[in-house]
């Protein structure tokens, strides 16, 4: 049977072509995604070494990592490592804040842009959305640190204006942090939906008006339903890419704040434990893609839907 | 029902304008700042306008290296991604059915997978794999340029694949056929019938490739080694102390990023125009005429003028001279200070007034009888003379001389006379 497979897939693609295919598609899937991936979970199970003594006798699996990620360094007294546990899931739960804000952003306009018939007035409003998008990442945050800095221009209009005696230190009550990540990923909310909604046909609109449906009606009725997959889509891409950001925390966040993948950061590029750090980096990733899975099975979306 | 469409219009307008300024208004505000001569970049207080950010910033060693690494980077992972997205899509559009959409996972995850797990976990695979190998600490598989493609076309070949996919949905398949049947081999198949076909794809896929690298932060901190990017570089720079030349970058990347934008669509809706008015598209690029090329066309006419504030902002840039308008800045700011500290000193005087006038009360009259020494009215000789008492401790450099008492306009000999 798999034989046949392949020997139609050669007569189909030549022997030349499919091998390249072969050899290209392999590449990527198994060099580039998997083995990376299982190697970094292999590590994470290992214990730190000095680079000497790896493939030693004491290279063995151990599960230490990970008992200090949960239970804190040996001997420690309140029985949980309760700063990482702590940042862990505060970085959750303000990742998913980030989503339902940049959701309620961008559901109107990208419903607003998909149902408008799309003259060049439109087209430059699609073209304004794209421009904040190819600017980098780190300028980007560099942005809202000018504007919400102590002397920043939020500030500095606010005393003007006599709205407070003294400057708010927007830094570290994380308003900078969560409007610069909201900013970020404005246009992969906006887009997913706004493909969906395009191809909403207005009649179901109309058709919903003339029955009498409210204006919120016909939102909750016909529109939203028709763009759950969109929807999900983007809040998927948002939820992940605000958890496992790391240019906005470090340039945005307050000094007492720390995001999850800071946490990674400091264990590779100032701590050196690179096992350790592994070992974070894979509860970020799996507990992202627990999220992410429960999210698709909970609005009854595919895998294909994320990415249109 | 009509008031109530009313006021959706003017939320609708209010919002639109909200999200507007909240998208472009940081960049904006940032652009700004560039021109401001002050050293932290900042929109207010504004001092002077001034262009020196761009020099610090075009003599910046490590912006430079930063820039020529990330093209460097970029360049390859161009090539890289899109060879394996094209080859992904490919594949995608033929594989068995059942491991359809298995294979769609694999190969669209790398996009959810957060970048720093990306940059990790080809960090710890290519150092083991140089370990298993035998090599040295510094062999080509801890170069941080290999590492950094490598990292990036991980993630970057899916967002290829996802622009050839779109394209190839609507290839036909017997286009292909037709040409293996007429003798030619797959490779020339290929070559001539579905690489043409796909050339648009890959001209957008190649675009999307290079911005994704040329931004890319999260995967490339753990892998660039000894190679940092233009993104590292400002990463550091914006972490550790900011200056407003970062803004002056900024404000170039904007100012491409909005011209190559008009460019594209200016180009889309003359394409555009020409299959409205049923002529080839051919015919429209060709007969290239000034008032053809703007009409109906909101994006030429905006690009037009930006090109031209651009060129006339440059050409300010040559011509004009932030220093004396700088010198003019300190002075005022001189001046400023001045009337600070005369102020200052206005408000001791008034204290010291204050003492002396509390005089009277102290002494009263019965203690004025007995004029001093007239050197001693130095102090306070506008006032009476019952003054000079307390007066005369509280200064006591004025005797020396009644010339150069601290009021000046005190001394004047009449006002001596009349007092005594």
């Amino acid at each position: 049977m798999k034989k046949g497979i392949l020997e139609e897939y050669f007569r189909r693609n030549g022997k030349l072509m499919g091998w390249g295919l072969l050899l290209a598609v392999g590449f990527w899937v198994v060099v580039l995604i998997i083995l990376p991936q299982i190697s970094m979970l292999d590590f994470s199970f290992r214990n730190h070494l000095p680079p000497p003594e790896i493939g030693g006798p004491k290279d063995t699996y151990t599960l230490a990592n990970y008992q200090y990620l949960i239970f804190g360094a040996q001997g420690n007294e309140e029985g949980y490592n309760k700063v990482d546990l702590l940042v862990f899931v505060r970085t959750l739960v303000a990742a998913a804040f980030v989503t339902i804000l940049d959701l309620l952003l961008c559901y109107p306009i990208a419903y607003y842009l998909g149902q408008s018939k799309g003259g060049g007035y439109v087209r430059i409003l699609v073209l304004l959305l794209i421009i904040p998008y190819w600017i980098n990442e780190i300028l980007r945050a560099f942005a809202f640190r000018i504007i919400f800095g102590d002397s920043g221009v939020i500030n500095e209009f606010m005393l003007l204006f006599g709205l407070i005696d003294s400057p708010v230190d927007f830094i570290r009550a994380n308003i900078a942090l969560y409007a610069g990540l909201g900013y970020a990923y404005i246009l992969l909310m906006i887009f997913p939906i706004y493909n969906v909604i395009e191809s909403l046909d207005r009649n179901q609109i109309e058709a919903a008006r003339d029955m009498g449906a409210s204006w919120t009606m016909i939102h909750r009725r016909v529109v939203i339903p028709y763009a759950k997959p969109g929807i999900s889509s983007g809040c998927t891409m948002v939820f992940m890419l605000s958890a496992g950001a790391l240019a906005a925390p470090q340039i945005l966040g307050g000094p007492s704040s720390l995001w999850f993948t800071q946490l990674i950061y400091q264990w590779f590029n100032q701590g050196g434990n690179w096992t350790q750090g592994s070992a974070y980096a894979v509860v970020l990733l799996v507990t992202c893609i627990i999220i992410v899975l429960s999210v698709m099975r909970l609005f009854k979306v595919n895998m294909g839907d994320i990415g249109k | 029902m009509k008031s109530e469409s009313l006021l959706i219009r003017v939320g609708l307008v209010i919002y639109l304008v909200l999200f507007f300024t909240y998208l472009l208004g940081p960049l904006f505000l940032m652009s700004i700042t560039a021109f401001n001569s002050a050293s932290f970049p900042q929109v207010t207080p504004w001092e002077v306008l001034s262009f020196e950010w761009f020099s610090v910033l075009f003599n910046d060693q490590r912006i430079i290296s930063g820039i020529t690494n990330s093209l460097i980077v970029g360049f390859f992972t161009v090539i890289l991604s899109v060879t394996i997205g094209l080859a992904g899509a490919l594949m995608l559009t033929q594989i068995w059915p059942k491991i359809r959409a298995t294979f769609y996972t694999i190969i669209i995850a790398p996009i959810l997978i957060p970048g720093v797990v990306l940059g990790i976990s080809t960090l710890v695979f290519w150092d083991r794999v140089n370990v298993m190998l035998g090599f040295s600490n510094d062999s080509f598989l801890h170069n941080g340029i290999l590492l950094t493609v490598l990292g990036q076309s991980t993630f970057i070949a899916s967002y290829c694949m996802l622009v050839f996919v779109a394209r190839l949905q609507r290839y036909d398949v017997g286009l292909t056929e037709a040409a293996l049947d007429l003798g030619a081999t797959h490779v020339q198949a290929f070559r001539k019938i579905q690489l043409p076909f796909l050339a648009p794809a890959m001209g957008s896929a190649a675009v999307l490739a290079f911005l994704a690298s040329f931004e890319n932060y999260n995967t490339t901190t753990f892998t660039f080694q000894k190679y940092p990017t233009l993104t590292i570089e400002l990463a550091q720079k914006v972490r550790y102390g900011i200056n407003p030349s970062i803004a002056a970058l900024a404000f170039i990347i904007v100012c491409l990023t909005i011209f190559f934008a008009l460019l594209h669509e200016v180009k889309n809706r003359r394409a555009q125009l020409a299959i409205a008015n049923g002529a080839p598209i051919g015919a429209v690029s060709n007969g290239f005429t000034m008032p053809k090329f703007f009409t109906g066309n909101p994006a030429a006419v905006s690009l037009a003028v930006f090109v031209v504030a651009v060129v006339a902002t440059i050409g300010i840039s040559r011509v004009y001279d932030p220093e004396p308008a700088k010198a003019v800045l300190l002075k005022e700011k001189r001046a400023e200070q001045a009337l600070r500290i005369e102020a200052l000193q206005n408000r001791m005087r008034e204290k010291r007034l204050k003492k002396l006038y509390k005089g009277p009360d102290i002494f009263g009259s019965g203690n004025s009888k007995v004029p001093q020494a007239p050197s001693k009215i130095g102090a306070g000789g506008v006032f009476n003379p019952s003054n000079l008492d307390s007066a005369s401790p509280a200064k006591p450099e004025t005797p020396q001389s009644p010339g150069k008492g601290t009021f000046g306009n005190v001394f004047d000999p009449g006002n001596l006379n009349n007092d005594n």
